[in-house]
């Protein structure tokens, strides 16, 4: 499939053919740069000072790049659809050829940059336990009565840890406990195994 | 096969396969590892350029190195949580291929720092709130708005906790009237009465 690119788009990447080719991929170099570590204006300072063009032109090249690195990675479109869909800003063969070997190396990086910016739910990362027994209270001395308290660690993607209290008497944990085993039993099925099977 | 130090259940299959790593080392060398592993449970920090040096001759990689590190975390870790003695050990890891140097070296240095180690087990487990710190102050009320001599003590009582979902260190400020402090005093050490029985 082909890259849809816009009016404004064609004219924020005309002054590419203007510059070397190194330069382009000097350039190239940068956009991949700040695709993993986040935009650094100073850059673009020197940039513009060296080449002799405005600082606008620049960012907008730069960004322009970067637009279209992450658009080609996420929609994993071919090296004929992007050199299709490249033709259109009316390059030289050279400087497609540039941004062709510019999308080949950086694709599974940028990829594996974007997977990280999909909403995550929190996920198991830590369980710990301990085993009580309450023998007495105010109200009432002499009991026994088992509890077992659970601390569970959550993380939500790499940032914050959410750390949840849980706490159970053991006939409840051993319906929990059946409950999970059905569940991992589940995926053993033919339904499951079938989808599986077809994905991979 | 149930081990002890497994706690009565299988081996795990990353430790069996990691086991013939270590054979790789000499016994003096795994000994110098062991003791940096313990180390590292007692939370002592581990030195990690020694670890690299110790293994340097049996030309690990550092995928090598982590493994040897985690299956002797484990081993270590789980038979002091089992509280397995050291002959038991001994022979369970000969069964499981380690050379009889390796384990008796290993036996050796888990015997010396068994109980620190359970100790610090133990200090590790599950609590939910700590109790910091308590700080009081008792106040006398000599007047009031509703009723002009009033010259009652109150206590007032902040406790600070460290939260068990948050984390962090949580302030309740409590002031108590004569009279309640009196029962909370007598219910507190009525509970203190049941926790000495039970020691």
């Amino acid at each position: 499939m082909l890259l849809v690119l816009s009016e404004e788009y064609k004219e924020h990447l005309a002054f590419l053919p203007q510059v070397d080719p190194a330069v382009v991929f000097e350039f190239g170099r940068i956009a991949v740069e700040f695709l993993k570590r986040g935009i650094n204006s100073k850059v673009y300072d020197g940039a513009a000072r060296k080449l002799g063009f405005p600082i606008t032109t620049v960012q907008h090249g730069v960004e322009g790049l970067m637009f279209l690195l992450t658009e080609s990675s996420k929609l994993m479109i071919t090296d004929i659809d992007f050199k299709d869909s490249v033709m259109v800003l009316g390059f030289s063969t050279a400087l497609n050829e540039i941004l062709l070997q510019l999308y080949v190396e950086n694709q599974t990086t940028i990829r594996s940059t974007l997977t990280q910016l999909a909403p995550s739910l929190p996920s198991y990362h830590n369980l710990e336990w301990r085993l009580d027994v309450q023998l007495g209270s105010r109200s009432m001395r002499h009991q026994v009565v088992p509890v077992v308290t659970m601390l569970l660690n959550l993380t939500m993607g790499t940032s914050e840890n959410r750390r949840c209290c849980l706490q159970t008497n053991p006939s409840t944990l051993l319906h929990l406990i059946a409950v999970l085993e059905a569940a991992l039993a589940s995926m053993k099925n033919n339904h499951a195994r079938r989808i599986l099977r077809n994905i991979k | 096969m149930r081990f002890r130090f497994c706690g009565d259940l299988d081996c795990p299959d990353w430790v069996l396969a990691e086991i013939s790593t270590l054979a790789k080392i000499s016994s003096v060398k795994m000994k110098l590892l062991c003791s940096q592993v313990l180390k590292d449970l007692l939370e002592e920090g581990i030195d990690y350029e020694k670890v690299s040096k110790l293994t340097a001759d049996a030309k690990f990689e550092s995928g090598d190195i982590k493994a040897s590190i985690a299956v002797l975390s484990f081993i270590l870790s789980s038979a002091a949580k089992h509280n397995v003695e050291s002959e038991s050990l001994s022979s369970e890891l000969q069964q499981l291929g380690l050379p009889k140097e390796h384990t008796t070296g290993l036996c050796k240095s888990y015997e010396d720092k068994h109980s620190a180690l359970q100790d610090k087990l133990r200090e590790k487990s599950l609590r939910l709130s700590r109790l910091n710190s308590v700080s009081w102050r008792v106040d006398c009320i000599l007047s009031s708005s509703e009723l002009k001599e009033v010259n009652e003590p109150t206590v007032h009582l902040k406790l600070q906790a460290q939260g068990a979902e948050s984390g962090s260190a949580e302030t309740t400020v409590v002031s108590v009237s004569a009279e309640k402090f009196r029962v909370l005093l007598t219910e507190l050490k009525q509970a203190q009465a049941m926790m000495n029985a039970l020691q």
